[in-house]
Protein backbone atom coordinates (compact mmCIF):
# COMPACT_ATOMS: atom_id res chain seq x y z
CA UNK A 1 0.00 0.00 0.00
CA UNK A 2 2.79 2.38 1.05
CA UNK A 3 4.68 1.48 -2.13
CA UNK A 4 1.63 2.28 -4.26
CA UNK A 5 1.22 5.70 -2.65
CA UNK A 6 4.93 6.44 -3.20
CA UNK A 7 4.63 5.31 -6.83
CA UNK A 8 1.57 7.58 -7.37
CA UNK A 9 3.42 10.49 -5.76
CA UNK A 10 6.38 10.02 -8.11
CA UNK A 11 4.07 9.90 -11.14
CA UNK A 12 2.33 13.12 -10.09
CA UNK A 13 5.68 14.80 -9.53
CA UNK A 14 6.87 13.71 -12.97
CA UNK A 15 3.65 14.67 -14.74
CA UNK A 16 3.36 18.12 -13.12
CA UNK A 17 6.26 19.81 -14.97
CA UNK A 18 5.16 18.18 -18.24
CA UNK A 19 1.59 19.45 -17.83
CA UNK A 20 2.93 22.86 -16.83
CA UNK A 21 4.98 23.00 -20.01
CA UNK A 22 1.90 22.25 -22.14
CA UNK A 23 -0.06 24.80 -20.20
CA UNK A 24 2.58 27.52 -20.82
CA UNK A 25 2.80 26.61 -24.49
CA UNK A 26 -0.97 26.86 -24.85
CA UNK A 27 -0.96 30.21 -23.08
CA UNK A 28 1.79 31.51 -25.39
CA UNK A 29 -0.27 30.44 -28.40
CA UNK A 30 -3.32 32.27 -27.06
CA UNK A 31 -1.25 35.40 -26.51
CA UNK A 32 0.16 35.20 -30.03
CA UNK A 33 -3.30 34.72 -31.47
CA UNK A 34 -4.84 37.51 -29.46
CA UNK A 35 -2.16 39.99 -30.60
CA UNK A 36 -3.63 39.76 -34.13
CA UNK A 37 -7.11 41.03 -34.74
CA UNK A 38 -9.66 40.49 -37.48
CA UNK A 39 -11.09 43.48 -39.33
CA UNK A 40 -14.14 43.36 -41.55
CA UNK A 41 -14.90 44.62 -45.04
CA UNK A 42 -18.58 44.49 -45.98
CA UNK A 43 -19.45 44.01 -49.65
CA UNK A 44 -22.70 45.86 -50.20
CA UNK A 45 -24.31 47.93 -52.96
CA UNK A 46 -21.46 46.92 -55.30
CA UNK A 47 -18.82 48.46 -53.03
CA UNK A 48 -16.13 47.33 -50.61
CA UNK A 49 -16.92 49.13 -47.35
CA UNK A 50 -14.53 50.55 -46.24
CA UNK A 51 -12.85 50.93 -49.62
CA UNK A 52 -9.48 51.31 -47.88
CA UNK A 53 -8.66 49.34 -44.75
CA UNK A 54 -5.55 49.87 -42.59
CA UNK A 55 -4.35 46.87 -40.57
CA UNK A 56 -1.20 45.57 -38.88
CA UNK A 57 0.88 42.93 -40.66
CA UNK A 58 -0.49 39.53 -39.65
CA UNK A 59 -3.99 40.80 -38.92
CA UNK A 60 -6.84 39.06 -40.68
CA UNK A 61 -9.41 40.66 -42.94
CA UNK A 62 -12.86 39.14 -43.26
CA UNK A 63 -14.94 40.04 -46.31
CA UNK A 64 -18.70 39.56 -45.88
CA UNK A 65 -20.87 39.49 -49.00
CA UNK A 66 -24.12 41.23 -48.06
CA UNK A 67 -24.88 42.10 -51.68
CA UNK A 68 -27.46 40.71 -54.12
CA UNK A 69 -24.85 39.09 -56.35
CA UNK A 70 -21.65 37.03 -56.06
CA UNK A 71 -18.30 38.76 -55.80
CA UNK A 72 -14.58 38.00 -55.55
CA UNK A 73 -11.56 39.62 -53.89
CA UNK A 74 -8.57 39.58 -56.22
CA UNK A 75 -5.26 41.38 -55.89
CA UNK A 76 -4.80 43.59 -58.93
CA UNK A 77 -1.21 42.52 -59.60
CA UNK A 78 -0.82 39.06 -61.09
CA UNK A 79 -0.18 36.02 -58.86
CA UNK A 80 -1.56 37.84 -55.86
CA UNK A 81 -4.32 36.70 -53.53
CA UNK A 82 -7.66 35.54 -54.89
CA UNK A 83 -10.75 34.54 -52.94
CA UNK A 84 -12.56 32.61 -55.65
CA UNK A 85 -16.32 33.29 -55.73
CA UNK A 86 -17.77 34.66 -52.50
CA UNK A 87 -21.42 33.72 -52.87
CA UNK A 88 -24.26 35.88 -51.56
CA UNK A 89 -24.32 35.70 -47.75
CA UNK A 90 -20.89 34.03 -47.53
CA UNK A 91 -17.51 35.25 -46.23
CA UNK A 92 -13.80 34.97 -47.01
CA UNK A 93 -10.90 35.56 -44.65
CA UNK A 94 -7.24 36.29 -45.35
CA UNK A 95 -4.16 37.18 -43.30
CA UNK A 96 -2.83 40.52 -44.52
CA UNK A 97 0.92 40.54 -45.12
CA UNK A 98 1.42 43.41 -47.57
CA UNK A 99 -0.27 46.57 -48.73
CA UNK A 100 -2.23 45.88 -51.91
CA UNK A 101 -4.86 47.16 -54.29
CA UNK A 102 -7.60 44.70 -55.09
CA UNK A 103 -10.83 44.48 -57.08
CA UNK A 104 -13.74 42.19 -57.80
CA UNK A 105 -12.82 40.13 -60.84
CA UNK A 106 -16.52 39.77 -61.73
CA UNK A 107 -17.23 43.50 -61.44
CA UNK A 108 -14.01 45.33 -62.37
CA UNK A 109 -15.39 48.74 -61.38
CA UNK A 110 -15.34 47.65 -57.71
CA UNK A 111 -12.00 48.57 -56.14
CA UNK A 112 -10.48 48.18 -52.68
CA UNK A 113 -7.18 48.77 -50.90
CA UNK A 114 -5.30 47.16 -47.99
CA UNK A 115 -2.78 49.36 -46.18
CA UNK A 116 -0.31 47.80 -43.74
CA UNK A 117 0.61 50.30 -41.01
CA UNK B 1 -47.96 62.24 -65.68
CA UNK B 2 -44.87 60.81 -64.00
CA UNK B 3 -45.29 57.59 -65.96
CA UNK B 4 -45.86 59.53 -69.19
CA UNK B 5 -42.64 61.50 -68.59
CA UNK B 6 -40.78 58.31 -67.82
CA UNK B 7 -41.96 56.54 -70.93
CA UNK B 8 -41.16 59.53 -73.12
CA UNK B 9 -37.62 59.66 -71.74
CA UNK B 10 -37.22 55.90 -71.90
CA UNK B 11 -38.47 55.79 -75.46
CA UNK B 12 -35.93 58.41 -76.48
CA UNK B 13 -33.19 56.58 -74.64
CA UNK B 14 -34.05 53.29 -76.28
CA UNK B 15 -34.46 54.92 -79.68
CA UNK B 16 -31.07 56.56 -79.43
CA UNK B 17 -29.22 53.62 -78.00
CA UNK B 18 -30.88 50.67 -79.62
CA UNK B 19 -33.77 51.85 -81.72
CA UNK B 20 -35.60 48.66 -80.94
CA UNK B 21 -38.19 49.32 -78.27
CA UNK B 22 -41.65 50.36 -79.32
CA UNK B 23 -43.95 51.40 -76.53
CA UNK B 24 -47.61 50.63 -76.78
CA UNK B 25 -50.27 53.28 -76.46
CA UNK B 26 -51.50 51.60 -73.29
CA UNK B 27 -48.10 52.07 -71.69
CA UNK B 28 -48.52 55.84 -71.90
CA UNK B 29 -51.48 55.96 -69.54
CA UNK B 30 -50.79 58.18 -66.56
CA UNK B 31 -51.47 55.47 -63.99
CA UNK B 32 -49.34 54.18 -61.17
CA UNK B 33 -47.99 50.67 -61.40
CA UNK B 34 -49.27 48.09 -58.94
CA UNK B 35 -46.92 45.75 -57.04
CA UNK B 36 -47.90 42.71 -59.19
CA UNK B 37 -47.12 44.79 -62.31
CA UNK B 38 -43.80 45.95 -60.85
CA UNK B 39 -42.88 42.34 -60.05
CA UNK B 40 -43.64 41.37 -63.66
CA UNK B 41 -41.55 44.23 -65.08
CA UNK B 42 -38.63 43.42 -62.76
CA UNK B 43 -38.55 39.74 -63.73
CA UNK B 44 -39.05 40.49 -67.45
CA UNK B 45 -36.33 43.15 -67.60
CA UNK B 46 -33.81 40.83 -65.91
CA UNK B 47 -34.76 37.84 -68.07
CA UNK B 48 -34.31 39.89 -71.25
CA UNK B 49 -30.72 40.71 -70.34
CA UNK B 50 -30.06 37.02 -69.62
CA UNK B 51 -31.40 36.21 -73.10
CA UNK B 52 -29.05 38.77 -74.67
CA UNK B 53 -26.14 37.34 -72.64
CA UNK B 54 -26.85 33.80 -73.85
CA UNK B 55 -26.57 34.94 -77.47
CA UNK B 56 -23.30 36.76 -76.74
CA UNK B 57 -21.84 33.72 -75.00
CA UNK B 58 -22.70 31.67 -78.08
CA UNK B 59 -21.72 34.10 -80.85
CA UNK B 60 -18.82 36.22 -79.59
CA UNK B 61 -15.16 35.30 -79.65
CA UNK B 62 -14.11 38.41 -77.75
CA UNK B 63 -13.01 37.44 -74.21
CA UNK B 64 -14.21 40.73 -72.71
CA UNK B 65 -17.66 40.38 -74.29
CA UNK B 66 -17.95 36.76 -73.15
CA UNK B 67 -16.82 37.64 -69.62
CA UNK B 68 -19.30 40.53 -69.46
CA UNK B 69 -22.13 38.34 -70.80
CA UNK B 70 -21.39 35.66 -68.19
CA UNK B 71 -21.57 38.28 -65.45
CA UNK B 72 -24.89 39.58 -66.80
CA UNK B 73 -26.38 36.07 -66.94
CA UNK B 74 -25.30 35.25 -63.36
CA UNK B 75 -26.18 38.60 -61.76
CA UNK B 76 -29.59 38.98 -63.40
CA UNK B 77 -30.46 35.39 -62.50
CA UNK B 78 -29.50 36.15 -58.90
CA UNK B 79 -31.80 39.21 -58.94
CA UNK B 80 -34.65 37.16 -60.45
CA UNK B 81 -34.20 34.45 -57.80
CA UNK B 82 -34.41 37.00 -55.01
CA UNK B 83 -37.36 38.82 -56.61
CA UNK B 84 -39.25 35.55 -57.12
CA UNK B 85 -38.54 34.50 -53.51
CA UNK B 86 -39.87 37.83 -52.28
CA UNK B 87 -43.08 37.87 -54.34
CA UNK B 88 -43.71 34.27 -53.26
CA UNK B 89 -43.27 35.29 -49.62
CA UNK B 90 -45.55 38.30 -50.12
CA UNK B 91 -48.13 36.25 -52.03
CA UNK B 92 -47.89 38.59 -55.03
CA UNK B 93 -48.57 37.13 -58.47
CA UNK B 94 -46.64 39.04 -61.19
CA UNK B 95 -49.11 40.61 -63.61
CA UNK B 96 -48.35 41.20 -67.28
CA UNK B 97 -48.83 44.84 -68.24
CA UNK B 98 -48.14 47.39 -70.97
CA UNK B 99 -44.53 47.95 -69.86
CA UNK B 100 -43.59 44.28 -69.63
CA UNK B 101 -45.27 43.70 -73.01
CA UNK B 102 -43.35 46.55 -74.64
CA UNK B 103 -40.11 45.26 -73.09
CA UNK B 104 -40.77 41.87 -74.70
CA UNK B 105 -41.58 43.52 -78.04
CA UNK B 106 -38.30 45.44 -77.84
CA UNK B 107 -36.45 42.23 -77.02
CA UNK B 108 -37.84 40.44 -80.08
CA UNK B 109 -36.52 43.20 -82.36
CA UNK B 110 -33.14 43.30 -80.61
CA UNK B 111 -32.73 39.52 -80.78
CA UNK B 112 -33.47 39.65 -84.51
CA UNK B 113 -30.80 42.30 -84.99
CA UNK B 114 -28.21 40.49 -82.84
CA UNK B 115 -28.84 37.22 -84.64
CA UNK B 116 -28.25 38.92 -87.99
CA UNK B 117 -24.73 40.06 -87.01
CA UNK B 118 -21.43 38.29 -86.51
CA UNK B 119 -17.81 38.99 -85.55
CA UNK B 120 -16.90 42.51 -84.49
CA UNK B 121 -20.24 43.86 -85.76
CA UNK B 122 -22.03 41.53 -83.34
CA UNK B 123 -19.78 42.55 -80.42
CA UNK B 124 -20.47 46.21 -81.13
CA UNK B 125 -24.23 45.72 -81.49
CA UNK B 126 -24.36 43.65 -78.29
CA UNK B 127 -22.38 46.02 -76.10
CA UNK B 128 -24.06 49.15 -77.51
CA UNK B 129 -27.41 47.57 -76.69
CA UNK B 130 -26.21 46.69 -73.17
CA UNK B 131 -25.24 50.31 -72.52
CA UNK B 132 -28.60 51.60 -73.81
CA UNK B 133 -30.65 48.89 -72.14
CA UNK B 134 -29.08 49.41 -68.71
CA UNK B 135 -29.52 53.20 -68.98
CA UNK B 136 -33.22 52.73 -69.79
CA UNK B 137 -33.81 50.14 -67.07
CA UNK B 138 -32.02 52.28 -64.45
CA UNK B 139 -34.31 55.17 -65.39
CA UNK B 140 -37.37 52.96 -65.16
CA UNK B 141 -36.40 51.63 -61.74
CA UNK B 142 -35.57 55.12 -60.42
CA UNK B 143 -38.54 57.00 -61.79
CA UNK B 144 -41.35 54.45 -61.90
CA UNK B 145 -40.76 51.16 -60.09
CA UNK B 146 -39.30 52.47 -56.80
CA UNK B 147 -41.71 55.43 -56.44
CA UNK B 148 -44.74 53.27 -57.30
CA UNK B 149 -43.88 50.22 -55.15
CA UNK B 150 -46.28 50.00 -52.19
CA UNK B 151 -44.74 47.12 -50.26
CA UNK B 152 -41.68 48.18 -48.24
CA UNK B 153 -39.76 44.95 -48.93
CA UNK B 154 -40.40 45.20 -52.67
CA UNK B 155 -39.27 48.84 -52.62
CA UNK B 156 -36.14 47.85 -50.68
CA UNK B 157 -35.33 45.08 -53.15
CA UNK B 158 -35.65 47.53 -56.06
CA UNK B 159 -33.40 50.00 -54.23
CA UNK B 160 -30.81 47.22 -53.80
CA UNK B 161 -30.97 46.37 -57.50
CA UNK B 162 -30.06 49.92 -58.56
CA UNK B 163 -26.32 49.75 -57.61
CA UNK B 164 -26.08 46.42 -59.44
CA UNK B 165 -27.53 47.98 -62.60
CA UNK B 166 -25.29 51.04 -62.31
CA UNK B 167 -22.21 48.83 -61.89
CA UNK B 168 -23.29 46.86 -64.97
CA UNK B 169 -23.62 50.11 -66.93
CA UNK B 170 -20.08 51.23 -65.94
CA UNK B 171 -18.74 47.79 -66.84
CA UNK B 172 -20.58 47.86 -70.20
CA UNK B 173 -19.13 51.30 -70.98
CA UNK B 174 -15.62 49.98 -70.18
CA UNK B 175 -16.10 47.06 -72.57
CA UNK B 176 -17.68 49.35 -75.18
CA UNK B 177 -14.52 51.50 -75.20
CA UNK B 178 -12.37 48.41 -75.80
CA UNK B 179 -14.63 47.07 -78.54
CA UNK B 180 -14.67 50.43 -80.34
CA UNK B 181 -10.84 50.76 -80.35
Amino acid sequence: MKNKITELGIKVLLLFPILSLFSCHSSDQQNAQSSHRTDTVVIQQMQFIPASITVKKGDSILWINKDMVDHTVKEEKSNGFYSDTIHVGKTWKMVATDSADYDCSIHPTMKGRIVIK
Amino acid sequence: MKILKFFTKSAICFAVSTGFLSLSANAQKAVNLTDPEIASIAVTANQIDIDYAKIAEKKSKNAEIINFAQTMAKDHQSVIDQAVALVKKLGVTPKDNATSKSLKAGEAKTLKLLNSKSGKAFDKAYIDNEVGYHKAVIKEVETALIPDAKNAELKSLLQSVLPVLKSHLSHAEMVQKEVNK
